[in-house]
């Protein structure tokens, strides 16, 4: 099983994380709930999760700076979650929706 | 170092100590710790102390500072104390805000220190969090809430993509200490062609600093959060993470000089269009709050055109410019929200200015400032800027010309209401508060017109 990782180029990992990475650039643009953004905010972070790997991996780095990088995304990704869920929860307090159209008061 | 040690403890015991008194006494605390981390590490960056033997336990390819650096975060925590000590609270339940802002100042003071991605990242992140926190501190404001979710999704956003860049960079270079990766590039240079990954690497970094420093096109949410956040939290937005965010950007674009001619290629317009598209739609706006945002992504403008230069010499140039846009923005931010008190946002607020002295001397000599006339150190920080610039590329030096000679018709705004004629004539009161705040406007007058007249103080600062 292992192999068949091994036998991937780093090409192939450079689109994958780029087309997951779209996907979640295109989702925060052009949908409204608010939750769904934030899942399209973490699908951006994890698709460079996975390209930083691969690349330690691909790069032989002895001290495996890429992974060390990972994991301080992830953390970094848990703390921002937690705080735009903080935000959302006020937010549906107030206007009882979790829907992004309320963004438009401040307009003039 | 000393500066991001004294800050974080400073926040520490804030949050601790105040935990059920009321907001103004753990201010104080605060406002000593920000204080004496300004005084120290200015004293570091003037080599009269030396704390790096108490910090040699850091890693110097992580997290390092060199003199100008410890003047950024002498001048970082000044700002955060002049800040706090202007601005009123609109929060009187407990210290929790106040925590979060010596935590934001941390990471401010990380990202300028930042000889690391990681380190560039998480000094970003530090930063953005506590004030997607701040922002929405008002839980009840209609508009709090819009600003801090807007805040929190272009913040989280734009984090994504920068984090993106720093991929691609590893990927192209196989580290992630900056210097090692100058090192790599000016080899690559050698063979004329450089990969391609990096240069989508340093593209996606720039925008996502970009969306931090609100350049256009990227500026879109900044009048928004800057009008639904709570006054105070829109000047440490405006004045400390643009301060942090070109200090870092300088240190960014410095790393990716020997690509420096493709750089430059995609700054310059990027450059020019924040400046004009900042003053134009600056000159429209109704609001004050809104205007002086669009003024501060006019200043995000000119001071890209700094990163065209060659930075090494030419740092005191950026560091004159950030004092003087910070110490001419918190001014106005001050005003503004002492006059807007009773609810009103346009430039009729300005109309009573008249009556106190010291309040009408502050919006002379900060609008002065801010919109770069002679005698001010805005002025000194425009000239040297652009004399340096006009060396590097014309055009841009004209239009750059053109977009602070519109900004002028804004800037002027406030006197036509506070020179006109009125008959009403309302008492003053002053309290202890009120003292300080007063002693903190006329420091921050008298450094304005000190800096402006003799400018030699600022080539020795930094």
């Amino acid at each position: 099983m292992l192999n068949v990782f091994h036998n991937l180029e780093i090409s192939h990992y450079i689109y994958l994380s780029t087309v997951l990475f779209s996907i979640g650039l295109f989702g925060v643009l052009f949908r409204r709930n608010a939750i769904v953004l934030l899942m399209c905010i973490e699908l951006m972070l994890n698709s460079v999760n996975l390209l930083l790997a691969a690349f330690t991996e691909y790069m032989g780095d002895a001290n495996a700076n890429g992974q060390m990088f990972v994991f301080f995304i992830m953390v970094v990704a848990a703390a921002e979650a937690a705080v735009g869920l903080a935000i959302l929860v006020m937010v549906y307090r107030n206007t009882r929706k979790t829907d992004v159209s309320f963004l438009d008061q401040l307009k003039d | 170092m000393i500066g991001i040690a004294l800050v974080f403890l400073g926040g520490v015991i804030t949050l601790f100590w105040g935990l059920n008194k009321s907001e103004s006494k753990s201010l104080w605390i605060l406002r000593f710790f920000m204080l004496l981390s300004a005084l120290l590490s200015g004293a570091e960056g003037q080599g009269w102390v030396d704390f790096s033997e108490l910090f040699k336990w850091v890693p110097a390819h992580m997290l390092n500072f060199n003199a100008f650096k410890l003047s950024m975060v002498s001048i970082l925590s000044f700002f955060g104390f002049y800040i706090l000590s202007l601005l009123p609270s609109t929060y009187k339940k407990g210290a929790d805000v106040l925590g979060l802002f010596a935590f934001a100042l941390t990471g401010a003071m990380m990202m300028v220190g930042s000889q690391h991605l990681v380190m560039l990242f998480l000094g970003l992140e530090v930063l953005s969090i506590p004030l997607f926190v701040l922002a929405g501190s008002e839980k009840e404001n209609i508009y709090g809430n819009e600003a801090a979710m807007k805040y929190f999704l272009m913040g989280a956003f734009s984090t994504a993509i920068f984090l993106l860049g720093a991929a691609f960079t590893y990927g192209g270079s196989g580290t992630l200490i900056l210097s090692e990766i100058q090192m790599k590039l000016s080899f690559a240079a050698h063979f004329g062609e450089f990969p391609v990954l990096l240069k989508a690497g340093v593209i996606l970094m720039s925008v996502g600093l970009l969306f931090k420093v609100s350049a256009v096109p990227f500026h879109f949410w900044s009048p928004d959060v800057y009008e639904g956040s709570p006054n105070r939290v829109a000047t440490f937005m405006a004045v400390i993470v643009k301060v942090a965010g070109f200090v870092a950007f300088a240190q960014l674009i410095n790393t990716f000089s020997p690509m420096q001619i493709w750089i430059n290629q995609w700054i310059v317009p990027v450059s020019i269009l924040t400046i004009l598209v900042g003053n134009i739609a600056a000159l429209v706006q109704q609001t004050v709050k809104r205007t002086l945002a669009y003024s501060s992504i006019s200043h995000a403008g000119y001071l890209l055109l700094f990163l065209i230069l060659p930075m090494e010499e030419n740092l005191p140039i950026l560091g004159t410019y950030l004092l003087s846009y910070g110490l001419g923005t918190i001014i106005l931010f001050y005003l503004m929200d002492k006059y807007s008190a009773d609810g009103e946002k346009s430039f009729e607020m300005f109309k009573n200015i008249k009556n106190n002295k010291i309040d009408m001397a502050a919006l002379v000599i900060g609008t002065l400032s801010i919109a770069g006339v002679p005698s001010t150190i805005g002025f000194v920080a425009k000239y040297q800027l652009f004399s340096a610039a006009f060396s590097q590329n014309h055009y841009s030096v004209y239009l750059a010309l053109l977009g602070s000679a519109i900004s002028i018709a804004y800037y002027f705004k406030p006197f036509r209401y506070a020179l006109a004629e009125t008959n009403e004539v309302d008492a003053e009161q002053n309290s202890i508060n009120g003292l300080f705040s007063q002693i903190c406007l006329i420091t921050g007058m008298l450094l304005i017109i000190t800096l402006g007249l003799l400018p030699m103080i600022t080539e020795r600062i930094f």
